[in-house]
């Protein structure tokens, strides 16, 4: 039973025809495909993502498989300086469940432009959702507009202390208090805002959670320029205008590392190349990843991610 | 004492939360994409019969309820306790207080076999067959040639409980109940 495919005749289909309308959707768009490795010499540095190391079979260590193709990516748009997008496998160690798997399908996409680079990729990706669903345009919501409505709270202004109150109601009041910032939005915004988010783009992320994003003034508030495509109650894609900001990166994988210690996880070595490309010059852009196989799910309305790919749970 | 990490936990676990003996109703893994993983849960409490959803940080854990479910035979009621018998030849005899019994006091009989939930070593909750064989106390006389449909009517069974059956049925008939619904199913098949 466990080794028999677990996906279905359907998803199998509806899969291979979203694979290709995909690829002519970037290719309308002068997208060029690139194929990238799987394996990369420095894993992500953010601070919850585990990647799987790689060993020669002397079990000497040679490099980490990809959480996202996003290191090489970005180096081939600072050499190439053109549109580029990948699909392939990426791999997260620890993430198995019901919409969650170790191995998947990403697909990863980065365009140079100077106009209104934001604006751009929100709209790049209500047309891809609207051009290869029958979901319709995503609507765009700010993220301060959910969290308010929800929690009666500005997000970009909320401390540790404000967020316990509404934590403590999920995991218990000791479990709360041990949570950092970062954390405590993510359950409060996966627990009460995400399952009803329908059809929407959210945009402008607290700072805690900018990632490769860059940040701006929007008002009073600070936020991160980063979208997140929600279809169904799930998250399908996430995107950032670019840093492109060589000092800054470097900066964020520090604080990334002085996080993971202070989370007790293990601190990972600096992609040097990554930083190497964004001195060269990487243009003034943005990127976005979208899971593949989480996007099939909704498509095809199924309960659990491994009904949608070809073979789970056979390691 | 043993524990569960959440990476263990999967929908029939019984754990102990604040005390109380609960068990795994569904268990599902959530990770935003740059986020910490959580396990949002549903529990059911074994005690109280009450589902609750619960988060844990994934990694967590939780220690493990000492809850076991046995098959036993019911022997007698002494107006107090509810007295069982294990079916593996050891005679071994458990007796449960109403408040473990609950909606199952419906459909004692003896000599059936229940699965007896123990937590701890004594009895938490009883569960009765799905189907049990009762017979006919009290009803109302029954119409003579309406064997086919329409109406139905009160009948008392020999336990206490009144099910809903068919205008045809008379006092002393051995009908077949369905035990989660309190249905009528049919009349028993002659032995």
């Amino acid at each position: 039973m466990m080794d028999r495919p677990s996906a279905t005749k359907t998803s199998l289909e509806v899969r291979a025809s979203l694979l290709s309308e995909l690829r002519s959707f970037f290719e309308a768009r002068q997208s060029l495909e690139v194929d990238v490795p799987a394996i990369a010499k420095s894993p992500a540095s953010d601070p919850w993502l585990d990647s799987f190391t790689v060993n020669d079979p002397a079990g000497l260590h040679i490099g980490y498989l990809l959480t996202s193709p996003e290191t090489y990516l970005k180096r081939l748009l600072s050499e190439y300086q053109c549109p580029l997008h990948a699909i392939g496998k990426a791999y997260r160690a620890n993430e198995e469940g019901s919409e969650h798997a170790i191995e998947f399908t990403i697909l990863e996409w980065y365009r140079p432009t100077t106009f209104r680079p934001f604006q751009a990729m929100v709209s790049e990706i209500q047309d891809l959702v609207e051009t290869l669903t029958e979901y319709g345009r995503p609507e765009v919501i700010a993220y301060s507009d959910v969290f308010e409505a929800a929690y009666g709270l500005n997000p970009h202004q909320a401390t540790i202390d404000d967020l316990v109150q509404f934590s403590s109601d999920l995991v218990g009041s000791k479990a709360a208090t041990s949570l950092d910032l970062d954390s405590q939005l993510n359950i409060l915004f996966a627990t009460e805002i995400e399952p009803h988010l329908k059809n929407n783009i959210v945009i402008n992320f607290p700072t805690i959670q900018s990632a490769q994003a860059r940040i701006e003034c929007d008002g009073a508030d600070s936020v991160a320029k980063r979208a997140e495509l929600y279809i169904a109650g799930r998250e399908i894609a996430n995107g950032y205008h670019e840093l492109t900001d060589a000092v800054e990166q470097a900066a964020r994988f520090e604080e990334h590392n002085r996080r993971r210690k202070s989370l007790h996880r293990p601190i990972v070595p600096r992609d040097d190349a990554l930083l190497d490309a964004l001195t060269s010059g990487l243009p003034e852009s943005y990127g976005v990843a979208l899971g593949v196989d989480r996007l099939l799910q909704v498509m095809t309305q199924s309960k659990t991610l491994s009904e949608c790919m070809t073979f789970t749970g056979h390691l | 004492m043993a524990s569960f990490s959440t990476s263990e936990f999967k929908s029939g676990l019984k754990v102990l939360i604040d005390g109380d003996p609960c068990t795994i109703v569904e268990n599902e893994f959530v990770k935003p994409g740059k986020g910490q993983a959580f396990n949002r849960v549903k529990i059911k409490n074994l005690k109280t019969g009450r589902v609750v959803e619960k988060t844990f940080k994934s990694g967590d854990s939780v220690e493990a309820a000492d809850v076991i479910d046995l098959d036993m035979e019911f022997l007698y009621a002494d107006g107090e306790f509810y007295h069982f018998m294990m079916t593996d030849g050891s005679f071994e005899q458990h007796a449960a207080d109403a408040k473990a019994v609950g909606y199952a006091s419906n459909w004692l009989k003896e000599q059936e076999i229940y699965i007896i939930t123990l937590f701890n070593g004594a009895p938490l909750a009883v569960t009765p067959p799905n189907h049990i064989e009762l017979e006919v106390v009290e009803t109302d006389p029954g119409l003579k040639g309406d064997t086919a449909q329409g109406g139905s009517k009160p009948a008392t069974l020999s336990t206490g409980a009144v099910v809903n059956v068919p205008l045809f049925i008379e006092i002393g008939e051995v009908l077949r109940v369905d035990t989660r619904t309190g249905d009528y199913v049919s009349r028993a098949t002659k032995k």
